[in-house]
Parts: structure tokens; sequence; C-alpha cells
């Protein structure tokens, strides 16, 4: 082989798709090349140049994308291109022109392939061809197998808990009809050594469902004659999912609704069953019974040895393929269970104080993305008719706040340093006092009111009755919606903490003492997404808290164009994964938990994804700017 | 070989019938074009020798590559060492990385000299340092196929700090210009890679000439002539 073909082919094994390319095909591809030079400013393709009849990959320099928007004079940077990248695989498999100019930012070298010769490569190459075909979102699925294969390194095991269910529920279900005799349906269940019978019509439509804990009911209930119909001993209209929903799915539901089984229904037809067994045996996941444990804790002990379990499941779950918002959705859920059982034992310890009170929960617990290490936010809402009232149930329940603040800090939920907490009286309201409180963030928009506004405004109830906090919602939804000033305020707030990207370097990093340039992944990277998001949720009257879920909602309403929020979504998605990985990495070295992050230790393609991650809050930024006139 | 043997006559090469034959059908050298830059047909060339001494040393091998439609096309490439069995291991062999066994395997150099012009076709000839590839190539060309080359040569270092100016690098070698423009050369100090750093030296450079108004081969090669002229006048 030519010495330069070879050279070249080393140059492109550093990347992918080429380092995963067989060397023939990479051969074919250097051996079809051209490259050419770009000048700073020079134009690759344009828009008008007709449908786009070559594939470029960079060799060194910097590439550029503008889009000029209507009615705006000077084009914005849509994305930049560097060493290793390739463009514009759309437009050349769309046969079409590119609808963004690529201009070199500084002396460029491009690897030119001609159509042709690219078609030839797509035909030679599985892994050009999946690499071209899928465009940005492989770069993100190499990350996300990276992610998985590391944590699975560390446990030794590889499930994915994004298995279709129907492919875990390999076994026929065991089924009867609803006349059929109670004993006659526990025979069929031991003969088929399963834990549960699903009652089914004529049409296979499941009808109820009838457990061993079902069976150990009757039995205590007292019940003699196993004559009867099983139709008066089932759980009638089980839970069902479908054969498509994941492994999580199921799990999930399970820690939600305390059940052991899942039906799968297609087409109203029954086909399968999914236990907890059968999740356990095949993944190790033992997150419905870890819920159970913290559920049904009859001691504040226990739920202290159990928050070790948690971080363990963590780990796990990384290793089983489960994303960030998987992974904090679960910890959120957890975390809600300790709360309402810390709650539960101080009420049995210390005694129904006889007013019911719903417990609040703020910042990124309301918003249910909470990592590992978390602050305590909250706070009591009660019903009361006056100020009178209010201030003697105050009394009564302060204590108990106090108590349950204390117990959760034992769980390893770090009181809150501004005292944000349902203990301090400021923070044990009636409904009325509340709302009172709220109006006035939104009236008088103090630096401090907004910063309030940014925690309390995402509240959420995580025990007790949720009707007072709806309202509470639907009132701050209407005098956001209506307060233009405050809205820009709280704009002017989103944009404090700017993406550390610059426009000639790959990171713009901050050097505290003599440590190593980092960035902050939290402050830097996912507060201008929550921050953005909460802000167009509150004006727009978007209910939900989660920031993806704002985000979904925001698109559905037409506020945010639909490429904008999966580009939105899939990088604040990225760079929440990059900082659970983080922490997943210092609780095993036993260093202190940090969002800071160096990006040289990131390997290259991480690094990449990264800055375009970074770039994208940074457009969302410039989206809000643009809208609020800043 | 005798010391004196510099001094007989030179014997005329003796070749087959088939190199013969292949000699003939030569292209004849052209002028460089008054058309465009882009439609210009450029090899770029880079030699290893034996060492530095122009009249004593000998071609070992030539890596070259081809600049057409503006760009340097890797489907055409050249690359062959060659053949000399009498050649002693000299120190810039080291520097080249060409050991013994790897000129042995080489190809009779007039079959090599051969591939080379059909290869170089009627194109005009670039080069780092130009007038010594020029020098070297013009009497292994002689010596091996009794063929006068009159290929015009352009030199890229001089090429390179007449559309630099601005870059402070008096008798800059090309490392300084790989580094200056912050090249990437996998496996430098091999004649192809060498050739590769050279060509893509010769686009930046090109790219350059085109803003600084130079829009012909011609009007390259005159104004490199001028400028070459000026800093010889200089110099006295």
């Amino acid at each position: 082989m030519l010495q330069n073909i070879h050279g070249t082919m080393q140059f492109l094994q550093r990347f992918p798709p080429f380092n995963q390319m067989e060397n023939t095909h990479l051969a074919y591809l250097v051996e079809q090349c051209q490259l050419r030079f770009y000048a700073p400013g020079e134009s690759i393709i344009r828009p008008t140049d007709g449908p786009v009849e070559h594939f470029y990959i960079v060799k060194q320099g910097r590439v550029v994308g503008e889009r000029t928007h209507l009615g705006r004079e000077e084009a914005q940077t849509t994305f930049e291109i560097t060493a290793g990248e390739c463009f514009p695989l759309a437009a050349l498999l769309g046969e079409r022109a590119t609808r963004t100019e690529h201009r070199a930012a500084e002396d460029t070298f491009c690897l030119q392939l001609n159509k042709l010769a690219f078609i030839k490569l797509f035909g030679l190459s599985d892994e050009f061809r999946d690499f071209a075909l899928r465009g940005v979102s492989s770069l993100l699925d190499k990350v996300n197998q990276q992610v998985q294969q590391k944590a699975a390194e560390t446990l030794g095991t590889q499930y994915s808990l994004n298995t279709r269910l129907g492919e875990l529920a390999m076994r026929h279900p065991v089924t009867c009809a609803p006349t059929v005799a109670l004993r006659e349906a526990v025979r069929l269940m031991h003969e088929q050594q399963v834990g549960s019978i699903v009652i089914v019509d004529e049409h296979k439509s499941p009808l109820g469902i009838f457990t061993l804990r079902d069976l150990r009911q009757v039995v205590a209930n007292g019940i003699e004659d196993f004559a009867q119909a099983i139709d008066l001993h089932m759980t009638p209209d089980p839970f069902y999912l479908s054969p498509d929903h994941s492994a999580f799915d199921a799990a999930v539901a399970m820690t939600e609704r305390h059940i052991a089984h899942v039906c799968l229904v297609k087409d109203q037809r029954l086909c399968g069953v999914v236990s907890e067994r059968d999740l356990f045996s095949l993944q190790r996941v033992d997150l419905v019974h870890l819920a159970r444990t913290i559920r049904h804790a009859p001691r504040l002990d226990t739920l202290i040895n159990l928050r070790g379990e948690i971080g363990q499941l963590v780990e796990r779950m990384l290793a089983h393929g489960a994303s960030s918002t998987q992974i904090t959705h679960l910890i959120t859920q957890l975390n809600d269970h300790t709360v309402c059982r810390v709650i539960e034992l101080v009420l049995a310890e210390k005694g129904d104080p006889g007013v019911p009170f719903t417990w609040l929960c703020f910042g990124s617990e309301g918003r249910r993305e909470q990592t590992l290490h978390t602050d305590q936010d909250n706070g009591i809402l009660f019903e009361a008719q006056d100020g009178a009232q209010a201030a003697e149930i105050r009394e009564r329940l302060l204590p108990i706040a106090q108590q349950i603040n204390h117990y959760l800090a034992a769980c390893g939920f770090t009181l809150c340093k501004g005292n944000i907490m349902a203990g301090n009286p400021d923070l044990c309201l009636s409904r009325t006092e509340w709302a009172r409180r709220f109006a006035a963030f939104i009236r008088e928009a103090t630096p401090e009111n907004l910063l309030a506004s940014t925690i309390y405004f995402d509240l959420r109830v995580v025990w007790g009755d949720e009707q007072g906090c709806e309202q509470l919602r639907r009132g701050i939804l209407g005098q956001v919606a209506d307060n233009r000033l405050f809205q820009r305020m709280m704009a002017d707030n989103a944009l404090r903490h700017r993406p550390p990207v610059g426009r000639f370097r790959e990171f713009v990093l901050e050097r505290k003492g003599g440590d190593k340039a980092t960035l902050d992944l939290k402050v830097q990277g996912l507060t201008p997404f929550v921050d953005g998001a909460r802000l167009l949720a509150l004006a727009n009257g978007v209910s939900a808290n989660n920031t993806l879920e704002r985000l979904r909602q925001l698109v559905a309403l037409e506020v945010i164009e639909p490429l904008d929020g999966a580009a939105y979504e899939e990088a604040y998605h990225f760079i929440q994964q990059t900082r659970m990985q983080q922490h997943q990495l210092q609780t095993r070295e036993n260093r202190p938990y940090s969002n800071r992050v160096d990006p040289d230790s990131l390997n290259q393609l991480d690094r990449r994804i990264l800055r375009e991650a970074l770039r994208q809050a940074q457009r969302l930024q410039s989206s809000l700017a643009l809208r609020y006139q800043l | 070989m005798s010391l004196l043997s510099w001094l007989l006559p030179r014997k005329k090469p003796v070749l087959s019938l088939e190199q013969h034959e292949r000699l003939m059908r030569l292209p004849p050298a052209t002028e460089l074009g008054d058309t465009p830059m882009r439609t210009q047909r450029w090899v770029v060339v880079d030699l290893e020798t034996s060492g530095l001494n122009l009249n004593r040393d000998q071609v070992l091998s030539i890596g070259a590559v081809v600049i057409e439609d503006g760009a340097i096309d890797f489907s055409q490439a050249f690359e062959r060492t060659l053949l000399r069995p009498d050649n002693p291991l000299s120190p810039s062999m080291l520097l080249h990385e060409l050991g013994p066994a790897a000129i042995a395997a080489g190809s009779d150099p007039a079959d090599a000299l051969l591939d080379f012009m059909a290869f170089v076709g009627d194109s005009p000839v670039l080069a780092f340092h130009a007038p010594f590839d020029q020098h070297m190539l013009t009497r292994a060309l002689k010596d091996s196929l009794g063929y006068r080359l009159q290929h015009p040569f352009l030199d890229v270092a001089g090429m390179a700090p007449m559309l630099c100016p601005q870059v402070n690098q008096r008798e800059a070698g090309l490392d300084q210009w790989i580094n200056h423009f912050n090249l990437q050369v996998e496996d430098r100090h091999n004649a192809s890679a060498d050739a590769l750093a050279t060509a893509e030296l010769a686009l930046i450079l090109f790219s350059r000439a085109r803003t600084q108004g130079i829009d012909t081969p011609q009007a390259l090669q005159q104004r490199l002539n001028q400028w070459q002229r000026r800093k010889q006048m200089h110099s006295f």
C-alpha cells in the first residue's frame, strides 16, 4: 500500500466510524479522495450550489455552519466541525442542497469524496452505512454504549433495561375463564409452576389476575369453599403494558403500584405476563424490592442502612443501560418513598397532630431531577380559615416538621444551608399564606425574589393531599403569564450562567486556585436548560415541573421548534449523563462529590459531544435573549 | 569504481528494447500555462538521496503526488525505491530511514525513472528546494536513460516567503513551514510523506497567490523569478 494512503488511513482511524471500518473499505475511501484547502472565510458548500456532490471529512482546521434567518442580516453559527468529523450527511443522503452554508473558519483541509464513491462505500461497509444513516445520533449511541460498557466492567454483567418486555416474557401465560373454580385455578398454577394466573374472556382479553398473594388472602380470610368461581377472588382490571414497553417500564410500574406481575396486552389480547422474578433473575435490579423495603421499614435505622443500597442500585442501573433520565426519575421515586416513610415513622412516634397537611418539595426534588447527593428543599402546606388559625396549626405542626427534617438528614438528605425546610416557620404555611408569598415574588422582582422563584416555583407534593398545591400552581401560572416584566427579569436571570464554549476555543475554563482548569456541569451546563425551560413553561401555562417534560410540552404548544426541542433534550440528557458518571467515579474513588469536570479527562468523543451539548445551551440562551430583547 | 572514473567519458546507458520504446513514447515537456491555476496539473516531488553532494550522490527513492483540479488527488500517487546495489550506507540514510534492505528491494533505476516520467507526463514539477531535486533528477535521468529533463520546476521554498512576507522566517526549511501552518504529517522524512506535506503547503500558497492577484501558473512563475532576482541583488 502506498505510504500516503496508509498515513491518511492512520489519521482517520482515530475517529468513528473509520476506526470500525474494514481496512480494505477504508483504503478504498482514501484512494478515491481529493484533499482540498480552504482559506479562512472561504465557502465550502452553499445552499445555492444545488444538490450536494461530495462528502467531506475535515482533516485539519475548523468548519462552521452558518444559517441566515429571515429578517436578520448577519448569519448565525449553528455548528462547528473539527478534525475527523464529516459533513453534510443529511443533504447528501437526501440528494438535496445543503441548508446551511459551510465555511472554513481557519486554514482548513478537507478530504473530499465524490458522490459515486460515497454510494459505493455506502454499499460496501455496514459501519459506514450505519454511521451515515444515523448521523450524529450514532455518535450519541456510541457514548451510551461506552457508558454501559464502563459500568458493566465494574459489575461483570451485562443486561439491558431497555429490553422489550415481549422478549422477556418467553413463557405462554397461564389463563382460565372467569367461571373456573378456585381449586381448579390453583391446581393450574401449581402444575405450571407459576405465581399468577390471568382470567380472560373468550377473546383472550384480560379480566383479572389471581396471584399467590391473593391465595394467601383467601386462606387468611378463612374461605373454605374452593369450588367458588375464580372471578370472586381475582384482582379485576389488572395493570398491563404492551410487549413493546421496556423492562424499565415494567420495573417502574411495579415500584409505583406495588405489584409483582404485569400483563402484556397487544390488540386487547393477553400475550404474556412479566413477574418481578423475571426482572430479578434476568437483571438483578432489585429496585422493586428496594422500594418495598423502604416503604415498610420499621425503624429509622433500617432506612439509613437502605441509603447505601440506592447508590449500588444506581451503579447497577447505569450498567444495565438506564439513561440519566431514567435514573434521576428512579432516585426521585426512591427518595419520595423514603420521605413518605420518614413522615409516617415520625407521625407514629409523635402521634397524629390532628390536622391534615401536605409535604411539599422544591428545586431539583420538585423537578424530579435528583442525583445521589441532594439537599433538603421542603415545606408544609395546610388549610386554615384565617391567620389566627394558621398560627395555631403551625404551632402544632412545627415540632413534627423539625423531627422529619432531622430524620431525613440522618438518611442522607443534607440539611439545607438556606434553611428551605419545613421546620422553618416561614415554610410551614397555610394555602393563603403561600399564595401571598408567591404573589410577592412575582410582583416585586428583587434579586432575592427571583432566586426564590427559581426554587419555589418548581414545587411538588410528596406526601398528602395534592389539591392545595394544584391551586397554588394555577395561581403562579396565571400571574406569570400576565406579568411580562417578571418574565423579562427571569430571562435575564436565566442568562447569568454562560455555557463555557468560546468562539475560537473548545472550552472556556475556570481555574480555581492551583487546580486544573475545569467547567461546572451543573451550573454551566444544566442550569441554562433548567432556567430556560422553567421560564418558558411558567410563561406559557405549562404545569409540568420536569425540565424535559417542560420542553416536550413547549414543543407541543409550538413555543419551541420540534428540532430545537429534540436537540435541547439530547444535550441536556448528555450533560446529565456525564455528571452522573462523574459522581459514580467519585464515589468509587472515595472522593467528595463535585460537578466540576476537566474536559481533557474525557475521551475525544465525549469531549466533542459535550462541546456540542453546551453549544445547544448557548442557543437556548440566545433564543431567550431574542424573545425578551435582552 | 575508480577514483578517477568521473574523468573518463561517460558510458551511454544500455537500455532494453522495451525500455527504449517507453523512452520514445514520453511526452515532451510543455511551458507553464496561461490558463486559470485550477486547470493546471502539477506533480509535487520529493527525493531521497544518498547525500547532498550534487555530483556524487544518487537518487534512492522518489515520492510524488499530483495536484489536479485544485486538489491533491489520492488516486494518483507515485512511490518507488531505486535499486542501488553499489551504494554504501551513508549517514543520510538514517535520516530517511531507508535501510539497505529496502533499497535492495527496489526497482531497476531505469524502469523506476521511466515509470516516474510517464507519471509526470507533460506537467510542471513542484518541490521544496526544487533546484536540488531538479539537478539530481536531471543527472539520474541522463545517467540511466540518456534523457534530457526539460520540465519547468517551481520552488515551493521560494514561493512560501514570497507569498507570506509577514512570516518572519529567513531561509526556513520544510519543517518550519509545516509547523507554521500546523500541517499534520503522519510520517516525515519519507519521500512520499514529504511530497504530500509539500503539496499541502503548495495548496495553501496557491490560495494566498489568488488573493494577491496571481491567477495563472505563468504569472506565478514570473513573480517567483522576479522575487528571486531581487533577493539575489539584495544579497550582493
